[in-house]
């Protein structure tokens, strides 16, 4: 660079006029509060390590059906072991199937290495029956860890699948005070819907903060804010905080030049460690407004009646009503998308299926067909794995919608 | 004042010189790529820009295209070949509403309404249906690749390729040689299991007219095999290799032209 154009920052030696503006956030409550999540693992470890000398249970849950009021309830620390690394998935095809599900097969090279301090710390281990290959998966597991399946009914929004899964809960429920030797009081369990719908609530908050337009995060620096384990009070603090920060934020954020298009995510979870693919859709010009998958607002967006006379039956109906491909008919996914896509706005809607995940490549059909005619916005499915030579056919595919939305030349056809 | 598209492909890159007020063709080049394709590039550009009596500050806006587009020195910005195949079939044929761009490494079926893309869809997971699969099985029939359409177009008996698979398809391919199969019915039956293949990729079907572009399309009687496996009449793009390193020249004539949004600019 020019050394004089360096020297002279403002035209004529003139300072510029003190901002009449609101200190920023960083003026007022120091950097993002992103750092404390930086660290979730760590305190994720050291909370289950104390929690577990102090006797309380560690259970490793699979799934966002697992209602984890009940563990809460019970004393237990609830532990999400979804896998979200490639690392593990060669150990896991010495026995799985190659065209399984990248989650399932990570899960599991995590059980066979035993590399995964939190399922080696899990006293216990809930798994449900969803799609097939977790069902057959969980069945090695079952092997050599104690483990509990809940039956979901596939059968989605009927008067039998809820008194089923309801049914289903308590059966739980009664294990787990057995297994543990605590009574699931009502006022434990009011306590803990009153917990789960607090972090709910923070974090529903915190997404919604990206409806703004400009947002004043980006999709990837939400998915940062998350935690393997649930109702961790310093978690809950932080959430707080950081929608307090980004709440009196305004503007883009720093690192974003041109103004990203809008999308909306959905599909399946992209759990820790496989992040990877909302930081390549925010690479390519757009910005993860709005996520409907299990890693987003997906099992956010309904809270439990803590006043329910029937605590358990409250906590089924809620976990009862998630949205999951595996579920037939599943209406409410769309529900949920037109819901999700008239708060955040999205230009376009990118559906991600793991590789050899039946259900959702099979949903995406409905899913596009939904989109494209309902809502009437572009639908792009990316199929892929946890594999990082994908970054480049993922970018070109996420490139090429950004610039469908944006119309590389006018409408009307443009000039010959 | 002259516009300028680089498509840098898996298997050609290609760069097309236009007068960016006429919009009119200056010079058009394409050459096998290389492991060093970003030299390629820029002896390409500079053999064009000469063969034109032009010098590189006659170029007003340059875009690279095609998989290798970020690692492209000359260009000022970089579109991706989906919108690029787009806007050069739009220039050429108008009216095109499908449009079908089997290439190197890759097969695409891009669907166009007056504003331009629509959508798309790419197969770049499985080589049958792409340019690739036709080499190695040219190289296996002993042949060509120029030559594989020709022989083709001879067959008597076009040979039936059932594997979906290029790997389980050029093992098929050695048994029906064994079998006695003649080479140019081997031909056919390949070709049409590209095309099939490419079908498959119209889940929204393939609203006519539909465009057949990508250097595959210069493999004779690919175009009547994708017509028998679509069903119907297709239109074959000119200079089918050229069509996104074109569409990319055009968008650069957009960008002078202020017509274009630069988002990236």
């Amino acid at each position: 660079m020019n050394e004089s154009a360096s020297s002279t920052p403002t035209c004529g030696g003139q300072r510029a006029p003190a901002s009449p503006l609101a200190p920023t956030p960083e003026q007022r409550d120091g950097p993002a509060p992103l750092a404390h999540f930086a660290q979730m693992i760590d305190h994720c470890l050291d909370y289950a390590t104390a929690a577990k000398a102090q006797g309380h249970p560690v259970v490793g849950i699979m799934c966002e059906y697992t209602p984890r009021e009940v563990l809460l309830a019970a004393g237990a620390v609830p532990v999400c072991l979804c896998g979200g690394s490639a690392a593990t998935i060669p150990a896991a095809e010495q026995s799985l199937p190659t065209n399984l599900c990248p989650l399932i097969k990570s899960t599991f090279g995590y059980h066979v290495q035993r590399s995964n301090p939190f399922l080696e710390l899990a006293d216990l281990v809930v798994a449900e029956t969803t799609c097939d290959g977790k069902k057959k998966m969980f069945e090695l597991m079952g092997l050599n860890r104690p483990m509990w399946i809940l039956e979901l009914p596939h059968k989605a929004d009927t008067p039998a699948a809820l008194d089923a899964w309801t049914a289903e809960v308590k059966k739980f429920a009664a294990h787990v005070e057995a297994r543990f030797g605590v009574t699931l009081t009502v006022e434990k369990l009011r306590a803990a819907i009153q917990r789960m719908n607090r972090e709910r609530d923070l974090r529903r908050r915190l997404a919604g903060l990206l409806a703004r337009d400009p947002p004043p995060l980006t999709g990837r620096e939400l998915l940062q804010f998350s935690s393997l384990i649930s109702g961790m009070e310093a978690d809950l603090v932080q959430y707080e905080r950081a929608w307090r920060w980004y709440s009196a934020r305004r503007g883009p954020p720093a690192a974003a030049r041109a103004k990203p298009v809008r999308l909306l995510l959905t599909g399946v979870p992209t759990v820790h460690g496989a992040e990877r693919v909302v930081e390549i859709i925010e690479a390519s010009g757009a910005v993860v407004v709005c996520t409907e998958n299990c890693t987003g607002l997906k099992p956010l967006l309904e809270d439990v009646d803590p006043q329910a006379a029937d605590p358990l039956a409250a906590i089924a109906r809620k976990y009862e009503h998630l949205p999951c491909s595996i579920r037939t008919v599943n209406r409410r996914r769309l529900e949920t998308l037109r819901t999700l896509a008239t708060a955040f706005q999205p230009q376009g809607v990118i559906e991600l299926v793991w590789q050899g995940c039946l259900t959702y490549e099979v949903e995406a059909v409905t899913v596009q067909r939904f989109v494209e005619t309902e809502l009437k916005l572009p639908y792009l499915k990316l199929t892929t794995d946890y594999s990082p030579a994908e970054a480049e056919r993922l970018r070109l595919r996420v490139e090429a919608l950004v610039e469908t939305v944006r119309r590389r030349w006018p409408a009307g056809g443009g000039g010959r | 004042m002259i516009a300028c598209g680089i498509d840098a492909g898996s298997r050609t890159m290609k760069v097309v010189l236009l007068d960016a007020d006429t919009r009119q063709p200056v010079r058009a080049l394409a050459a096998d790529q290389q492991p060093r394709q970003a030299e390629l590039a820029s002896a390409l550009y500079q053999r064009a820009l000469g063969e034109a009596g032009l010098s590189r500050f006659e170029v007003a806006k340059t875009v690279a295209t095609g998989y290798g587009r970020d690692l492209i020195v000359e260009a000022d910005t970089a579109i991706t070949e989906i919108t690029c195949h787009a806007r050069g079939v739009r220039s050429l044929l108008p009216a095109a509403r499908t449009l079908v761009d089997i290439g190197g490494q890759d097969s695409k079926v891009i669907h166009l309404d007056a504003g331009g893309v629509r959508d798309f869809v790419l197969n770049d997971r499985c080589a049958a249906g792409t340019g690739r699969f036709l080499e190695l099985v040219a190289q296996r029939l002993g042949l060509p690749l120029q030559d594989l359409g020709r022989a083709a177009g001879r067959a008597s008996q076009p040979a039936r390729i059932t594997s979906m698979c290029a790997v389980f398809a050029e093992t098929e391919i050695v048994s029906l040689l064994a079998q006695g199969a003649a080479v140019e019915d081997v031909a056919a039956g390949v070709l049409q299991a590209v095309a099939d293949r490419v079908a498959t990729l119209g889940s929204r079907g393939f609203a006519p007219p539909v465009v057949l572009t990508g250097g595959t399309a210069l493999i004779a009687g690919m175009d009547q095999a994708l017509a028998r496996a679509l069903g119907q009449e297709l239109v074959l793009a000119p200079d089918p290799q050229l069509t996104a390193a074109r569409g990319a020249a055009l968008l650069a004539c957009d960008w002078i032209r202020g017509t274009m949004l630069a988002a990236d600019s």
